[in-house]
């Protein structure tokens, strides 16, 4: 697999600290390439921290969460902003279920990121709820480095482990009122290697209405769906390349599954993709 | 959608590229970033406009292809197929 431009660190002196920012690691890839961009957290009080990335003054003192939520807010730039050769970037979800990599589309509301969660809770690793990284060489979708941001109704869905707790935090600096969650508060075994997809489920725009439905859906719908989730041309390649990322990522989907998702209850959606893909 | 003329030999854009998505085909147009949702004969039309062929010689070789099916609907659905591609900017 092509090597991103960029090697991400997280450190802390602060062991309690060192899961969370092992959460966003995964977009390091597996590498003897030293680290090209480094991010720390630095405890210096009771919950009190301070954040450093490689392009912005240090952060803080702030509390955990908040220096957490800048570090995650720094490295998501960094890597938006040099995805590497051709590779572009998609505003979808991506689980993984018995091995098959199922995508989730739909605007912000629809429930992408309360899927992802409750299906990792379920024991099924996630490469992300919101944004993936999409390499037209290889074909395949891989994860960023980001926590699941989980509004109220969402996060009161998830039982989350006490030790875990800590791992999440009410968000200030970019989504006010969004917890931010890290994926190892939901299982500790996450993380999903890049891969093609295996189907797209389309999410209906909220607000959502009835019984959770999930039914077979036009390839082709799915596909464009997929093509209009491409982040702008402000991220990634230029034009010609974007035509070319464009086209693979059709091809990607080649063989691919697709359905569409609605109704008001996510844990019986989260049971129906289950079934679906099992 | 205005009602847009055929060509009389219909030619698609070469910069507009189909790919293959499950049992549909896709049409992807990156000059206007617009994708369309093709079923197999639309997919079987876009393939017949390379300029050389008229709506009619489309009909009749698809027809070919699809005994059972009435000649006259085949002829139909080319049209309007063709209709929609030059609605769409799609040929040149």
């Amino acid at each position: 697999m092509a090597v991103p431009p960029h090697v991400l660190e997280f450190s802390s002196d602060d062991a309690a600290a060192v899961p969370a920012l092992n959460a966003l690691y995964h977009a390091a890839p597996v590498t003897s390439a030293p680290p090209t961009l480094r991010y720390t957290l630095i405890r210096i009080g009771d919950d009190a921290y301070v954040a450093t990335s490689p392009s912005r003054p240090p952060f803080g003192p702030a509390s955990f969460g908040d220096a957490w939520a800048f570090v995650e807010w720094r490295a998501i730039e960094d890597v938006l902003n040099d995805p590497g050769p051709q590779a572009v970037f998609v505003h979808a979800g991506g689980v993984r279920i018995g091995g098959r990599l199922l995508l989730l589309v739909g605007p912000s509301g629809s429930g992408k990121s309360t899927l992802t969660a409750l299906l990792l809770a379920r024991g099924h690793p996630a490469l992300g709820d919101d944004v993936l990284r999409f390499a037209p060489s290889e074909g395949v979708f891989s994860a960023v480095p980001r926590s699941l941001k989980l509004d109220a109704n969402a996060f009161h869905l998830l039982t989350l482990e006490t030790r875990t707790k800590a791992l999440s935090s009410v968000g200030t600096l970019l989504a006010a009122g969004c917890h931010y969650v890290s994926p190892v508060a939901l299982c500790p075994a996450w993380e999903s290697p890049p891969g093609s997809p295996w189907g797209v489920v389309v999410l209906e725009p909220a607000p959502h209405r009835g019984s959770a439905m999930l039914e077979r859906y036009s390839e082709g719908e799915a596909a464009v769906r997929l093509l209009q989730s491409m982040l702008g041309a402000e991220y990634g390649p230029g034009a010609e390349a974007r035509m070319e990322a464009s086209l693979k990522l059709l091809e990607s989907l080649g063989a691919a599954a697709a359905f569409h998702a609605r109704g008001t209850r996510p844990s019986a959606l989260a049971d129906l993709i289950e079934e679906v893909a099992r | 959608m205005p009602v847009s003329a055929i060509p009389a030999k219909p030619h698609a854009r070469p910069d507009v590229a189909l790919r293959r998505v499950g049992s549909e085909w896709v049409l992807f147009d990156a000059a206007r970033d617009r994708a369309h949702v093709l079923n197999l004969t639309a997919a079987v039309v876009w393939k017949y406009c390379d300029g050389a062929h008229e709506p009619d010689a489309m009909a009749e070789a698809i027809a070919e292809g699809i005994p059972a099916a009435e000649p006259a609907a085949i002829r139909r659905d080319v049209e309007d197929v063709l209709r929609r591609f030059a609605a769409e900017g799609l040929l040149q």
